[in-house]
């Protein structure tokens, strides 16, 4: 599956209440490319998995930095990462997906970020100034900021500038953003109501010139036809709930169910399956119409009804 | 009749990597094991590690690719593929592999056997940003068995036997 092996290379507190790790293949060889502001998924025990952006160098092809904020709510994953995840310990990773790219032809860039939303903007800062693109990066942040270490020498250019809202009054975002001019991009990544006051402040802006990623970023677009559905095990009775446009081979892994895949672009033929209950959305190139009333290729099935029964 | 073949090809590129999904690292030679695969690649019987897309199989201890494939690509999808981003292990000239499955043939000094036609991985597309899965398909390059093994270098000759 899509599933990168890294090793723990390095763990350490990077501003408050966050842990930055090291991700580096277990050889050290070079990882799969990731674009300034993509972001990976970690795969953590337990099934689960929580995005993260990168925010190291791009430049560094070896290795994937990642930064934890803890999380209040007491969710699993940002607790498995600050107390249980040691420097050593194998973690799988997913392959890096960027939603939030730099705009290619922009003329300038300008980052806005709250707290813990800086981390896209640090790659996309760095290659923006190798491409000799002007940026400026504004982050408002409470009392200490996160990772201070990175953020020093691009606030000691001048370029980026601390707001520390827990001492001066709270900038609007519109004075921070300056108005609208031909090339100039405006990006922002922070919690929900920062998103929503930078779409207003954005709001008269040229079509295409404003993006925002949210700390939690969506999931890659599902086909419009995909619907949720139950995914069903017969021999073993287990099931799992799908949300829409889930990718059916881990889920089917995740239940226990041995299936074998090469292409998993229902092509090859590899990952049949025969169904009980359906019917399947069949996406694959290799099975007749008379070969799927009865089997499914599950690299890019999907299902029609509300449960996808498989003989597995 | 039985036609004698003619061809004669060469190795231009050998690529390999130890695991699913990491970027192909270019070599001047690569050592091929008999029965097993290449050292220090993905594909070598014995290093399972469980990633299904480029788990080792008997059949597909080396892969080959037509130089000429990237060219095709190129030319019919206006993509440009590097040697580097196919993913298989030997990129060649002058071979038609599509021929060959069923087949034995020398590269180099070692012999190897086709099993089947490649398939591409759709995962390609996401690692390449490159919409490279439907030009590939029927022309994805050629995965054999090693039947005896040896080094193998760039500008060593690929011929029937
Ligand atoms: S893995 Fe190839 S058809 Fe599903």
């Amino acid at each position: 599956m899509k599933h990168v092996q890294t090793v723990v290379r390095e763990a350490e507190p990077a501003g408050p209440g966050v842990r930055r790790l090291t991700l580096m293949d277990p050889d050290g060889w070079p990882l799969p490319k990731a674009k300034p502001g993509a972001h990976i998924d970690l795969h953590l025990p337990g099934g689960l998995t929580r995005a993260y952006s990168l925010c190291g160098d791009p430049a560094q092809a070896d290795r994937y930095v990642v930064a934890v904020k803890r999380e209040g709510d007491g969710r699993g994953g940002s607790a498995f990462v600050h107390d249980a995840l040691a420097v050593g310990d194998a973690l799988g990773v997913s392959l890096p997906r960027c939603t939030f790219p730099l705009a290619p032809d922009a003329a300038e860039h300008v980052f806005v970020a709250g707290g813990i939303g800086v981390t896209p903007f640090l790659p996309m800062a760095m290659a923006a100034e190798r491409a000799g693109t002007p940026w400026r990066l504004h982050l408002l942040h409470r009392d200490a900021p996160p990772l201070p270490d990175t953020l020093a020498p691009l606030a000691e250019s001048g370029r980026a500038v601390l707001h520390d809202t827990a001492r001066t009054p709270r900038p609007a975002l519109s004075a921070l953003l300056g108005p609208a001019a031909p090339g100039r991009h405006a990006y922002c990544c922070g919690p929900a109501g920062m998103i929503a006051d930078f779409e207003a402040a954005t709001a008269d802006w040229p079509a295409g010139a404003a993006h925002v990623e949210h700390f939690v970023p969506p999931p890659l677009l599902p086909d419009p036809e995909a619907r949720p559905f139950t995914l069903v095990l017969a021999r073993s009775g287990r099931e799992a709930a799908l949300p829409a446009g889930a990718p059916l081979l881990p889920a089917i892994r995740a239940l226990g169910g041995a299936v074998e895949a090469s292409c998993e672009g229902g092509i090859c033929g590899a990952c049949r399956v025969r169904w009980l209950e359906g019917p399947p959305l069949h996406r694959d190139r290799v099975l007749s119409p008379a070969e799927r009333e009865r089997d499914v290729m599950a690299c890019v099935a999907g299902c029609a009804g509300p449960r996808l029964v498989l003989d597995l | 009749m039985d036609v004698t073949p003619t061809w004669l090809g060469v190795v231009t590129h050998l690529h390999v990597t130890p695991r699913a999904f990491l970027p192909m690292r270019g070599m001047d030679a690569i050592e091929l094991v008999e029965g097993r695969g290449i050292v220090g690649d993905r594909y070598m019987i014995g290093t399972e590690q469980g990633f299904y897309s480029d788990k080792p199989e008997d059949g597909r201890q080396v892969t080959l690719f037509e130089e000429e494939a990237l060219e095709c690509i190129r030319r019919d999808h206006n993509i440009t593929m590097l040697p580097e981003e196919h993913r298989r292990n030997v990129t060649t000239r002058g071979v038609p592999l599509n021929h060959l499955v069923g087949r034995r043939f020398r590269l180099g000094g070692c012999l190897l056997e086709a099993t089947r036609l490649s398939f591409p991985c759709k995962h390609i597309e996401e690692i390449l940003e490159k919409p490279v899965f439907d030009p590939m398909v029927h022309r994805s390059g050629l995965n054999c068995r090693i039947l005896e093994g040896g080094t193998v270098r760039v500008g060593d000759a690929v011929r029937p036997v």
